[in-house]
Parts: structure tokens; sequence; C-alpha cells
């Protein structure tokens, strides 16, 4: 039978075990979803391998699907590490691609770039900021349950979009497609690496982790969460203002997943449309885990999946096999991280019964 | 010729670190109450969790009966008739006493017969005066009516090995009366008790015999008869024992702390504060007594800005604080340890450092321009380590990891550092050692004598009459008299404490 026991701490190996693992786990589990498929699993996963890292340009598109990833993750991170259960990263990017488009199609032109560029970053993050105050501002006043309310957010932002996106925002010239006319040159992000994708998001991306990691380890503000994360009672009782630190909080982490969706339809897209994202949102909610809440962690994290992401449209395209796989994989990690925990918490060995 | 019932044979536990039990043989014989006494950390724990299957012994056997027995789970060690009650309460608080009993049995098919168990639950209710309805939520009770629903569990299961770990530490005097008679009825029955105590007098009130731990080994089995209180003691701590304590005579009447016809309501919205007035002046350890449940929470929640008052007003130094948010009050110099460390007053997954910072994070040096400086936190945490003597194994592993003595150590180390001009401590020695008792104490003289006022509330009468300078009787809301520690016959604040008598003086008017 087996035996559990509480574990006293951690070891290092454990903790850098269970990610692996998980990853192991996720890829077994979406080897046999491909077998049903009547595809050699290892030559899709040889394919995304290939599509994600292969070469120049699977590798700049790599970094091109981090880049969202990078900002949302750190985002959520900030938050997490104050135990507030923010979901509503998907609809925090929304609403910030949403507010900076509004100034891409309906400002002029001839605006200096730089100027453009200014306001629709501020534009983003005003409103991923804004989406994220709600809930916030909903727990710190009556300590409504912040998972349902962010997540029902997520719905009300992507409602939102489809409005604009078959109602006032659709391009009329656009053949009836749910789609933005496309972004003028100085609403589009700059992009830095030739021949690519890759925008100036990315180095945003990387900004933005090392900020949040001085924030959370260097900063008073950063202690305060921690404490708050800990134990929140004791942090009322320290004199710590609570309610306030959860609102600041989630105005960063919305403001930053709001800058995600500003990047990805100024520097990829440079159009609205109602597919703005293969799921980011959620998709950092497994990074964050993953990277044990450390933002530096999280950029190498996101780069892992974007590689998933890059990889997965390329074996849509050549191998006919179905984006969906991706998503797959990614749930069984997180499910088994989750599921790790047990291994964390408890030193399981097996032992015979000799009677 | 008694016959011994279970036998635990060089039982050897290692956790990283450390030898939590060494070696160790026990015996206990049948209708036996077998105390074990140590200070914490001396492993008492670990070899009960061994015991009762929690833990897995790296060395070792216990044999039940005379014959090996192997205790793989809880279950394992209720099928060979022992039944733990641990320190923290094993029930849902939401559920009745039935259905929290009927959670722990086997055997019962898709269908419950609730008369039948509820019937059991009577009839083991009445046979030792446990005054327990099946149908009671399990919040409704007192802990130590929990505790007897714990005991109901356990002999309904068919336990005849009785293990408890620190039964007294949550009970009030009778409570703790009432436990004695049942264990007492439990042995003339022929069941046997193991009783974990750190406590002398209980441990020489109750037990038959008393084997001693420390650090992991076993110092010795004695019988109750051959020993005297003082030598247990020795043998507990190694080495002698003073309960004296130095006390500077008060040289001031100011008032620091005015109550005035407080009223406040506890978290399931009854009125637990019913016009409380109260005048403490500078200096003077002004203790509370009083049975748990009779206000003392919200009082000091409410003087502490972390629960509201709904009538009355708090004046500290003539400035109202009423209300106030608890930075507010923090900020005045009002210190608070409160009743439960780890949930109250710590952050159990952070560092000894991030816990010790917690007062003054927000200052130089340790705070400068938005940054906290790291390097000065350390300085700051080491003094206090070495101040107050915390034995901290690992500077970067969470605190909870640190014995009950050690985290109350910090929480003083780090109140009491910041000069408070009122320090409230509640319960501040409650399931701690002899020594880190001893510690506790001397520290809150310590800084009595230094001019900071402290408001204590305890359980323990010994300890409010050793220390205190005045104590006031807490009951039903009200302070019902005020006492003078040296003068006073403890059966009437036991009196007090009950609601059968009251002392009419200036204080504690209502």
């Amino acid at each position: 039978m087996f035996i559990f026991e509480r574990r006293e701490s951690v070891p290092l190996r454990l903790k850098i075990m269970i990610p692996i693992i998980s990853i192991i786990i996720g890829l077994i589990i979406g080897a046999i979803a491909i077998l049903f498929l009547n595809v050699d699993p290892l030559q899709v996963y040889k394919a995304i391998l290939i599509g994600s890292f292969g070469s120049r340009y699977a590798f700049t598109e790599t970094l091109v699907f981090a880049t969202p990833l990078i900002l949302l993750t750190s985002g959520l991170i900030l938050v997490y590490r104050m135990g507030f259960w923010n979901i509503g990263a998907y609809g925090q990017y929304i609403m910030g691609a949403v507010f900076s488009s509004y100034f891409a199609i309906f400002g002029s032109p001839d605006l200096p770039k730089f100027s453009m560029l200014f306001i629709m970053i501020c534009a983003a993050l005003l409103g991923g900021a804004f989406w994220a105050f709600i809930p916030a501002f909903l727990k710190a006043l009556w300590d409504v349950n912040e998972v349902i309310t962010t997540l029902l957010l997520n719905y009300i932002a992507l409602s939102i979009l489809r409005y604009f996106m078959y109602g006032p925002w659709r391009d009329p010239t656009g053949l009836g497609f749910p789609l933005s006319k496309q972004f003028p040159l100085n609403a589009q992000l700059p992009r830095i690496i030739p021949n690519s994708r890759v925008n100036l998001g990315l180095i945003f991306g990387i900004i933005a982790a090392v900020i949040i990691w001085f924030i959370i380890n260097k900063t008073k503000f950063g202690y305060e969460l921690r404490v708050i994360g800990g134990n929140p009672r004791a942090a009322r009782y320290a004199g710590i203002n609570v309610a306030s630190k959860i609102i600041i909080a989630m105005l960063i982490s919305g403001a930053l997943a709001g800058l995600a969706g500003m990047v990805q339809v100024s520097g990829v897209l440079r159009v609205l449309q109602i597919e703005i994202s293969p799921e980011y949102g959620y998709t950092a909610l497994i990074t964050s885990w993953l990277s044990y809440l450390n933002p530096l962690i999280g950029i190498f994290v996101s780069i892992l999946f974007g590689a998933f992401t890059a990889g997965g449209y390329l074996i849509q395209i050549t191998m006919n096999v179905p984006y969906g796989i991706i998503p797959l994989i990614e749930s069984v990690i997180l499910f088994m991280l989750i599921g790790g925990e047990i291994f964390k918490n408890y030193k399981i060995s097996y032992l015979k019964r000799s009677f | 010729m008694k016959n011994i019932i279970l036998s635990a044979k060089d039982i050897t536990k290692h956790f990283p670190g450390i030898l939590a039990n060494d070696h160790i043989n026990f015996d206990l014989y049948e209708g036996e109450i077998h105390s074990i006494l140590g200070e914490n950390g001396a492993g008492k724990t670990t070899f009960m969790n061994i015991l009762d299957g929690l833990y897995i012994p790296d060395e070792g056997e216990i044999y039940i009966k005379g014959k090996k027995a192997k205790i793989l789970s809880p279950i394992d060690a209720m099928n060979y008739g022992i039944g733990m009650i641990h320190q923290h309460f094993m029930l849902v608080d939401t559920l009745t006493v039935l259905e929290n009993v009927i959670l722990g049995l086997k055997d019962q098919g898709i269908f419950i017969n609730e008369s039948n168990i509820s019937k059991k639950i009577n009839e083991i209710s009445e046979k030792y005066n446990f005054k327990i309805n099946p149908k009671a939520k399990i919040w409704q009770l007192s802990l130590g009516e929990q505790q007897r629903v714990e005991i109901i569990k356990m002999l309904i299961r068919g336990a005849n090995i009785l293990i408890l770990d620190e039964p007294t530490a949550v009970l009030t005097p009778q409570e703790t009366d009432m436990l004695f008679d049942i264990l007492q009825q439990l042995k003339s029955e022929g069941k046997s008790a193991i009783f974990i105590s750190h406590k002398l007098e209980e441990v020489m009130d109750i037990s038959d015999r008393i084997t001693i731990l420390r650090k992991g080994k076993v110092v010795g089995t004695v019988n109750k008869k051959d020993i005297t209180i003082t030598d247990l003691a020795t043998m507990m701590v190694g080495r002698e024992v003073f309960f004296s304590f130095e006390k500077k005579p008060l040289d001031t009447n100011e008032i620091l702390l005015k109550i005035e016809n407080l009223e406040g309501y506890n978290d399931r919205g009854v009125k637990t504060l019913k016009g409380l007035n109260l005048t403490i002046y500078r200096g003077e350890i002004f203790g509370i007594a009083g049975i748990g449940g009779n206000g003392q929470e919200e009082l000091v929640e409410i003087i502490t800005g972390l629960r509201k008052a709904t009538k009355g007003k708090i004046f500290l130094k003539d400035i109202d604080i009423t209300n106030s948010s608890p930075s507010t009050i923090l900020k005045k110099g009002v210190s608070y340890i409160p009743s439960d460390r780890l949930k109250d007053g710590l952050i159990p997954n952070l560092t000894p450092l991030e816990n010790s910072i917690l007062k003054c994070y927000y200052k130089p040096p340790i705070y400068n321009r938005g940054i906290i400086n790291y390097i000065n936190a350390k300085k700051y945490t080491e003094n206090l380590i070495n101040e107050y003597n915390v034995m901290v194994p690992l500077m970067n592993a969470p605190v909870r990891l640190l014995s009950g003595g050690n985290l109350q150590k910090l929480l003083l180390a780090r109140e009491i550092s910041e000069n408070p001009i009122l320090l409230i401590a509640v319960h501040p020695t409650r399931g701690l050692d002899i020594n880190a008792t001893e510690f506790i104490r001397k520290k809150l003289l310590e800084v009595r004598n230094s001019g900071t006022t402290v408001l204590l509330i305890s359980e323990d009468l010994d300890e409010l009459l050793m220390i205190s300078d005045r104590i006031g009787v807490i009951f039903n809301g009200k302070i019902v008299g005020i006492v003078n520690p040296n003068e006073v016959d403890i059966k009437d604040i036991g009196l007090m404490m009950g609601g059968s008598r009251y002392i009419n003086n200036k204080e504690g008017e209502f």
C-alpha cells in the first residue's frame, strides 16, 4: 500500500522535476489524441519543434507568440503573489486591444507615429486597468469572489468586441467580414527584427517582467503583496490597507494585459478582429504557475508556450492536425502541475503489507 | 501484575536536520493513564503521530498485546483500538455532532442508520455525563464540548487506547476537571490513555505513570507516587526551574487607556460586549481573567482597530481611538500579540526575515524611497533573533517550520522592539513549554519595568496572579470585578469568572 507522509519542506529536485514531468505527461496525452487522427505523434512533435525552433523564421514566430504571454504572465504573477485569483486576463487583454484600436481606426493617420503609438499604449493600459478595476473594487468593497467576477467579465469583454466588429467599427470595404480597416502606418508598432513579425512588444514584455520582479522582491509594495498573499489577517493587523493594495495590484495587472492586447493588434495583426488571440488570457494562467510565480522564469516559460503555438499553427497547415491539440496539451500540463502539489506536500512511499 | 497493552521498542524518527525520536521505549498497561511529559520539540507529538500511523518510524517496532503491529495509517491504528485526539480537532464545523461521528464510521452501506448511531451517542453521553446533543452543530459547541465529541467518536469506533495531545491547552479549569473525571471513568473500565502535556500540575494530577522525554530521548519513566513536582520539572528541562519574577513598584497613576461603555458584536452577530468599562494606568500589567468567549477576543480586536465598536469610546492617553484603522492605532504605539500566532500574527510561508520586519518595513533604515533594504532588514532580523534567543535552523525556510515557542519568541521580539506604549498580549504562553513560558513572562515584566503598559489576557490564572499588577475578571461582556493579585483568593476569581459573584468598585461598575 502507499504511505503518505507530510513533508516539512520541498526538495529543490522536486520543484524542478514536477514541471518537467508535467510537460512530458502533457505531450504523452497529446500523442494519444494524435493517434486517433491516424497520424504519427512523433512526426507531429518533430513538426512542432521545426515550426518553433527549426529555422530563423520559425524562432521569430515563437517570439511573436511569446510576446503577449510574457506581458500577461508578468501581470498575473503580481496578483497571484497576493492571493488574488484573477482569471480575467482574457477580458483585460481584449479591452486593451479595443481601447487602443479606437485611436488606430478613428484617429488621424497624419499624427506623428510616436504620438499615435503613445496614445494607443496609454489607451491600452487604461482599458485593461479599467476592466481589472471592476472586480478589484468589488472585492475590496464587498468581498465579492474575484474568480466569478473576472471570469464573467471575460464574456462581457468578448461581447463588446463582437459588437464593434459586427457593428460600428466594421470596415465598410471589408466584404462583410467582422474586421476593422487596416491600421494606418502610424498606428503600427515597429518591428525590431527584419523579415519577421517580432515587434517592440517583446522589449515591453521583457522590461515589464523585470519591473514586476523588482516590485515583488525589492519594494515596500511588493513586500506588502507577499504578506497579504501569505496571511491577509496578519496583513490587516500589521496596518496594511489590504483593499487599496488589491486595487493597485489589479490595476497594474490589468494594464499589462491591456498592453498585451495592444501589442497583438498593433504589432502583429494590424487590424482589429474577433479572433485576436489563441486564448492567450488563459494560457497565461498556466505559464504563471509553471514559472513558480517568478516573472523572470516567466519569460522562458512564455517562450516555450509561444513555441507550442507557433508549432501548432504549422501542424494545422502542413499535417492537417487540428490546432486544438495544443490547448489540450497545455491544459493537461496545468492539470498535472496542480496534481503534482501532492508530491510537494507529501512524501509517498510504497510498503508491502507483511501480514 | 498488569498486562501490557501497547509497547513501543526503539522507535526512531528523523526529520531533515533533527532526530525527533531517538530509540524511544515505552510501555502502556491496561487501565492506566500514562503521561508523556516534555517540552516543545522534545518529540512528544512525533511519537504520538507514529503510534497513530501518521508518521512511519525509521526504526523500531510497536507491539499491541504482545503481537507486532504494523500501523501505517490512522485507520490501521483504529483497527488496533488506538484513537488519537489531536490538539486541533478533526471536526467539520458546519455539520452536526451526529454527522461528524458518522464520518469516521466504516461499514455503513448506502443507507445510514442515523437513529441507531444517535442512540449510541446518547448512551455514551449519559454514561460519562457529556451533555452533548447529537443534533447540535459543531460551531455551536465550546471547545470543551468539541473535545468530548472527539472522545465520543473514538469510543464509538471502539478505541481502548486513547491518545490525547495536549488536551487541556484549550480548556477552562472547570472543563479540565470534567475531562479528568471522564478519563478516570474510562480507566476504571479498563481502557488506557496516553496523556501528552507539559503542564506539571496536571500530569501529577491525572497520571499513574509518567514518561519524560527530552530532545527526542526518554529521560525516564516514573510512578507518580514516587516523584515530586520539582524533580519532574528538573527531569523535563534538564535544570532546576524557578518561577519567581522581580517587579518594580508602580510609580504612576497616569491613565493610559480608558474604555467607556463599550459594546460590540462577534462574527456570528451576537452581542458579546455589553457596556464594558475599564481604566488602565501607565506602566502596569493589567490581567484579564475569564472563560473564553466572554468578550475578550472582541475587546482586543476593537482596541486594535480590527473590529468595529457599536457603542462606547476608547481613549489612549486622552486621544479618542474608537474605530480608528489598525494602522492609525498601530502608529500610536499599540502592539498586539494575538492568541493564534500562525493565523493572525505571522505569515507561515514567509521567512523569519519577512516576518520580523512586518512592523517596521515602512521606516528607515529598512525602508528607503519605496525600496526595502534587505541588507539592513537582515541585520535587524539577526539582532532580534539573537536577543530573543529564537532558534532558527534555516534563515530561508518558512516560519511555519519553527516550533511554537520559537514562533512566539519571534512574534514577541517583533512587537516589543517597536517600543510600544501599550502591549496587548493574548494567551502569550498558551501551548509553550516551561523554558519558553518563563522567557515570555520575564520579557513581559521587563517591558513593564521599562514603562510599557501591558494588557494581558490569559486563561491561565497562575500566570495572571504571577505577573499582573491588577486583574480584572470579564464575564458576559463586562468587567465584573478588579482584584489585587497579592490579596485575592483564587476561588473568588473562579466565582466571578462563572458569573456568580460581582465586586463593585469604580472600574468594575456596570
